[in-house]
């Protein structure tokens, strides 16, 4: 039940690198926010920074309005869950729960409550008496988040706790994730390298690279609108195809010209990039895989060779190849193709290819930024 | 020297690659040893920009401080006490005061006579209640010595607490100044226990480091500069003063008949690392075979022989080490049984006390080492080699290897690349393995020849037992034993570092993990 | 193609049970060499028909009366010194020992590389380089000869300190988010240190008790220099050395094996029991370096 506020934070380590600059952030109450990027890009650093794991460098973490950059992680109000769950081996689960409550000095009577209470919404009742070496992973993944649940904390940090979980696990426990948020009804700091948990989780992501933000928004806007290739290319998969190309502008309209092919902007991109005023040039032509489509013949359309076919069970993943080389990917839903179509599909096949203005993205070839997001 | 690309060198034939690393080998000396005192240059380069930091900073602290911080210069802990913060303030004054006091009692003179470690040596004085002459003893060398370097140590801490009462007053001037709230004498407290926490668990444990040990190590380093010896014992006989560099001198030159030093120092150095050498890697072979043997499937009462082998560690080795010398002396039990079992006619001397012939005991002290030092390397063994991953193996017996080619192509560089700090350590620890020859042997046979420089040094001496000997008796010569200190920590640390660089552990961590 | 397999099967076998035979003897030559010093000691210890250095190994005749020699000499003065040495020093030195490892394990201070070099360049100089000082230290404040035994137990615990190494090399093997998880939970790193590290490092606190305890039954040198020829200062090793010293061994021998047997036995006891901690200890401080 607070709002986070991250102003200008850094962190430089004693070797002089700086894993994070000038993290500028306003989480409000009752937010989910997730941090995501690839690893290195200084998001644990940053969540560890909010804990008091971590010295900031420069600038304030503010929590609930206080600035907590001189107090230990006890007195800031948090709880945490640890990407290895970090359980007390030797411990119970029940005496791994109430270990916050018996520092605290919580009446034993009331830790019962608190602990069976938290036990029961996890499903791990059955388990309390047992140590942390006889669960499975997905059972201590439950403990580590009971043991976060029962401290009434304001603030709910989560560094990859799902990393280290089975595929199948993994699924399972982002539902329940997402069960237990609406029931804790607190504010959530998640950190991963997962874009699909990122974007199923979130109200807000929060992407990083290189200890920078790369962009800061609802899962929507960062798949609509990325601001940059970075950001286009992570989120998404599989991930964006991207080709250098020529915008031109003829008669009020742009075109680009991938592939030998010339390509009307139509629609709503068409005006927005009038909007933007944008030069023609030298621009990165981005369009995801999803929104390639087959096409039966060759008018309008990009010639290209199957390379690989990768049937996924609901969609296939098509890797082809046009006629400069350049590699493609296309994602064809399977139902949308007959039984004799798929047998045709092996290496070799020659396909024509297509895609609408709309849903196109365009790069600076120097900067890499959207074209059409404005620099705030 | 030509650079090969990583493709060239595959390329190489097996002699040449051999060559090749051999060659990169000596031709990157040069560059390690210009590393090493670019490293000298800049930590001294470091030190330099850092004091003169240090005086700047204490310069422009007391130009911008106020009446607070500026009374603190001279009188500790007055502004902490000024802005509330009374509890440290008052541990800084009480410090100062105590300084002083030291400082003008007792410290002062210390530091006066420490130039000359004394001027009035023991005397005969005339004594008129007795009516005669009775010795009066002076000044104290050994005290003006200790006292003198404990009084220094004093004075650095005192420099030291100065300086961070300085820097305690700037902090806490900014905080005044952005209105932020200071530290309580309560919050001081409850930090010992948490974020300063480690400050508490250290404070004791380092004193005693400090006085036990490096207190102890000062002093004797510059005892090596000085006369002191059982005939200038400082105080009953005769005092001692500095000597200068002399001791070294008649250590290390080889100049005309004063070599007595240089050759047996040379000799014993010998003699030392031969010993390091063997008593490391005898019991580092024999240990992991006998660890592999007893590890081997198929092989029953595993834990049996481990028990049998670990008695040499269970059972101090004064008793073990004392025992087994004599079993092997020349009226022992294993000269007896030979003897009644015909296999000899005479007895042998194993510690060669009358034959002067050294190669026997210092084969004796290696291979009783052995017996001392298997059960422990073959502990070490077993843990490691249950580590190395089955797979390895397993692969490696599909790539068809027989046994011995998994042992030198798995096995071995698996454990030399855990094991190569322990090595390193295990090899200058033998070098000081004062026990196995002084309970064994005693150093003994005498070398007769380099005897007659001091402490009748044996051929199964070491620098340690020489050290030793040196030290003992009415005609010990300190002087000497901290010369040979001084030099054994030179030896130890110099291979040390060599070693430490090239030992992949260090270089590549990841390598096997 | 099948009997060829069988053949080559029936070969790996005949050479498996030979190259087990061949390891079997070596282990029971072995076995026998690590014993029969054992075995002479204890059977010499009740040897009575002389004191002397003999050169056969049963005895001729049988008695205890080497035990009854120990007990009306010094023996029981120098057990019991060196025994409450051991004691003392086992608690104190573990105490000293886990103060460092964990700190220098756990907390990133300003000096802490410094101070794990400096204490590496401390420990390359011979130790007893330093013993003529700490003698005449002691010897200032009257803990030399009859008072060896606090002067003793101050040296061996004030520079444990440096042999923080092995349960440092432990410590750093128990996740450090198992202390972040903790001090998020509220605790103080005191807490996280008496809470969660230490019952988790039960292997090394034994280790360090086991190995402390055992240092002083073995020491020699120091212990001569402190307790100088005063026998009530003395140690069992040192008093156990005069015995065996040429002017001495021919009435002592046999008194010594007894003595040792004595010493050895609660020793090799205690030593057998935690042999699985010592083990952990072991391995674990050199697979670390």
């Amino acid at each position: 039940m607070a709002s986070v506020k991250l102003t200008k934070v850094k962190k430089v380590y004693d070797n002089k690198v700086v894993a994070v600059h000038d993290f500028d952030l306003d989480i409000k109450d009752k937010e989910f926010v997730v941090f995501v990027g690839p690893s290195g890009c200084g998001k644990s650093t940053t969540l560890r920074m909010i804990a008091g794991l971590e010295d900031i460098s420069d600038g304030t973490v503010e929590i609930d309005g206080v600035v907590v950059n001189d107090l230990q992680p006890k007195d800031r109000g948090i709880a945490m869950v640890f990407q290895n769950y970090a359980l007390y081996p030797h411990m119970t689960v029940y005496d791994n729960i109430a270990f916050s409550l018996r520092l605290q000095k919580v009446p034993e009577d009331e830790i019962y409550e608190k602990v069976t209470n938290a036990a029961e919404i996890l499903g791990i009742t059955d388990y309390l008496l047992r140590k942390p070496r006889a669960l499975s992973g997905g059972q201590r993944q439950r403990v580590a988040i009971g043991r976060a649940m029962v401290r009434n904390s304001k603030v709910f940090l989560m560094d990859e706790p799902l990393s280290n979980l089975d595929a199948k696990l993994r699924n399972q426990m982002r539902a329940e994730i997402i069960l237990l948020r609406q029931k804790l009804d607190t504010t959530f700091i998640y950190v991963t390298h997962d874009q699909t948990e990122a974007m199923t989780l979130a109200d807000r992501i929060v992407i990083m690279k290189d200890g920078y933000i790369m962009q800061v928004g609802t899962p929507e806007e960062c798949f609509d609108m990325p601001k940059n290739l970075f950001v286009a290319e992570f989120i998404g998969a599989p991930k964006m195809n991207v080709v250098n190309t020529e915008l031109v502008k003829e008669g009020g309209k742009y075109y680009v010209k991938p592939f030998g092919s010339k390509i009307v902007v139509d629609g709503a991109k068409g005006e927005m990039l009038a909007k933007a005023g944008a030069e023609p040039g030298e621009i990165i032509l981005g369009v995801r895989p999803e929104h390639i489509v087959l096409s039966k013949t060759a008018e309008n359309a990009i010639p290209c060779t199957l390379e690989v076919n990768e049937m996924m069970g609901s969609e296939l993943h098509l890797h082809v190849f046009t006629e400069d080389g350049t590699r493609l990917i296309v994602r064809v839903p399977t139902i949308d193709l007959s039984h004799e179509e798929r047998e045709s599909l092996v290496r070799g096949k020659k396909l024509f290819i297509s895609f609408e203005g709309k849903v196109m993205h365009f790069f600076d070839k120097e900067t890499q930024k959207n074209l059409l997001v404005e620099e705030e | 020297m030509k650079r090969y690309s990583d493709l060239e060198f595959l390329k190489l034939s097996k002699g040449q690659k051999f060559t090749y690393k051999l060659v990169s080998f000596f031709a990157s000396i040069p560059r390690a040893i210009g590393r090493f005192f670019l490293g000298i240059w800049n930590f001294i380069k470091k030190l330099g920009t850092t004091i003169g930091g240090e005086f700047a900073d204490i310069y422009t602290t007391f130009k911008n401080g106020d009446w607070k911080t500026r009374s603190s210069f001279l009188v500790m802990g007055l502004g902490s006490i000024a802005r509330g913060q009374v509890l440290r303030g008052l541990l800084f004054l009480l410090f100062e005061a105590v300084f002083i006091f030291y400082m003008i009692t007792t410290g002062g003179y210390w530091i006066s006579m420490l130039p000359s470690l004394g001027k009035v040596g023991p005397h005969e004085e005339y004594n008129e209640i007795l009516d005669s002459y009775t010795t009066v003893y002076g000044d104290n060398s050994f005290k003006i010595l200790l006292y003198g370097v404990l009084t220094i140590f004093f004075i650095a801490a005192f420099i030291y607490t100065w300086r961070l009462n300085v820097k305690q007053n700037k902090i806490a001037q900014e905080y005044e100044k952005a209105g932020r709230k200071l530290k309580s004498g309560a919050d001081d407290l409850r930090s010992l226990v948490d974020e300063q926490f480690y400050k508490t668990l250290l404070a004791l444990p380092l004193l005693g480091i400090l006085i036990f040990t490096v207190m102890p190590i000062v002093f004797m380093i510059l005892v090596a500069f000085t006369n002191y010896d059982g005939t200038h014992d400082g105080f009953n006989n005769a005092l001692f003063s500095w000597a200068g560099w002399a001791n070294f001198k008649t250590m290390l030159s080889w100049e005309g008949g004063g070599n007595v030093y240089s050759a047996t120092f040379g000799e014993v150095l010998t003699w030392t690392l031969i010993w390091a050498f063997f008593a490391t890697f005898t019991n580092y072979f024999l240990g992991m075979f006998v660890a592999m043997m007893i590890n081997k499937k198929g092989i029953r009462l595993k834990k049996a022989w481990r028990t049998i082998l670990v008695l040499t560690i269970a059972i101090p080795q004064f008793i073990s080490l004392l025992y087994v010398s004599k079993m092997f002396a020349k009226n022992g039990i294993i000269n007896g049984l030979l003897l009644n079992w015909g296999w000899i006619d005479q007895a042998i001397d194993f510690w060669g006390s009358t034959a002067h012939n050294a190669l026997l005991p210092r084969v004796m002290v290696i291979v009783i080492n052995i017996w001392i030092g298997i059960p422990y390397l073959m502990l070490i063994a077993t843990g490691i080699l249950m580590n190395i991953p089955a797979d390895l193996y397993e692969s490696s017996r599909i790539d068809g290897a027989n046994a011995w080619q998994q042992y030198t192509k798995i096995t071995l560089p698996y454990m030399l690349f855990i094991t190569g700090p322990y090595l390193l350590t295990s090899f200058t620890s033998n070098m000081n393995n004062f026990n196995v020859i002084f309970l064994l042997t005693g150093g003994n046979p005498i070398n007769a020849a380099a005897s007659s420089a001091a402490g009748s040094v044996g051929y199964t001496d070491l620098l340690i037992t020489w050290l030793f000997k040196i030290t003992t008796g009415a005609g010990a010569q300190y002087y000497m034993a901290s010369v040979i200190g001084i030099l054994v920590f030179v030896v130890v640390a110099v291979i040390s570092l060599v070693v430490y660089n090239v030992l992949p552990s260090i270089k590549n961590e990841e390598d096997f993990q | 193609m099948n009997e060829t397999i069988e053949k080559r099967s029936m070969g790996l076998k005949a050479s498996r049970t030979l190259s087990n035979t061949i390891i079997y003897i070596i282990l029971i030559v072995m076995s026998v060499i690590w014993l029969f010093p054992f075995i002479c000691i204890v059977l010499q210890s009740f040897r009575i028909e002389s004191t002397w250095n003999v050169n056969y190994v049963v005895p001729k005749q049988w008695g205890w009366d080497n035990y009854k020699a120990l007990w009306t000499s010094d023996f029981k003065t120098w057990y019991l010194n060196t025994f409450i040495i051991a004691l003392i020093v086992a608690v104190i030195q573990t105490v000293i020992v886990l103060c460092m490892s964990y700190t220098l394990s756990r907390f990133r201070f300003k000096l802490r590389n410094g101070l794990m070099r400096f204490m590496l360049i401390l420990g390359m100089f011979p130790g007893m380089l330093t013993m003529i000082i700490l003698y005449r230290v002691l010897k200032d404040l009257g803990m030399t000869q009859s008072n060896a035994v606090p002067g003793l137990i101050l040296v061996y615990i004030a520079s444990s300190g440096m042999g923080y190494y092995v349960s440092k090399g432990f410590f750093d093997t128990i996740p450090k988010s198992l202390d972040e998880a903790a001090r998020v939970d509220g605790a103080t790193r005191a807490q996280v240190l008496n809470k969660i590290i230490l019952p988790l490092a039960k292997p090394i606190v034994i280790y360090t008790i086991l190995t402390a305890f055992m240092g002083p039954w073995g020491d020699f040198v120091f212990a001569r220099y402190v307790s100088f020829g005063t026998s009530s200062g003395m140690n069992v090793a040192v008093g156990m050395w005069n015995w065996l010293t040429p002017d001495m061994i021919n009435q002592r021998y046999t008194m010594f094996c007894a003595g040792g047997v004595i010493v050895a036995i609660p020793v090799a006891i205690l030593f057998m029991c935690l042999q699985k901690y010592y083990v952990e200890g072991v391995t674990g401080g050199a697979v670390k370096g």
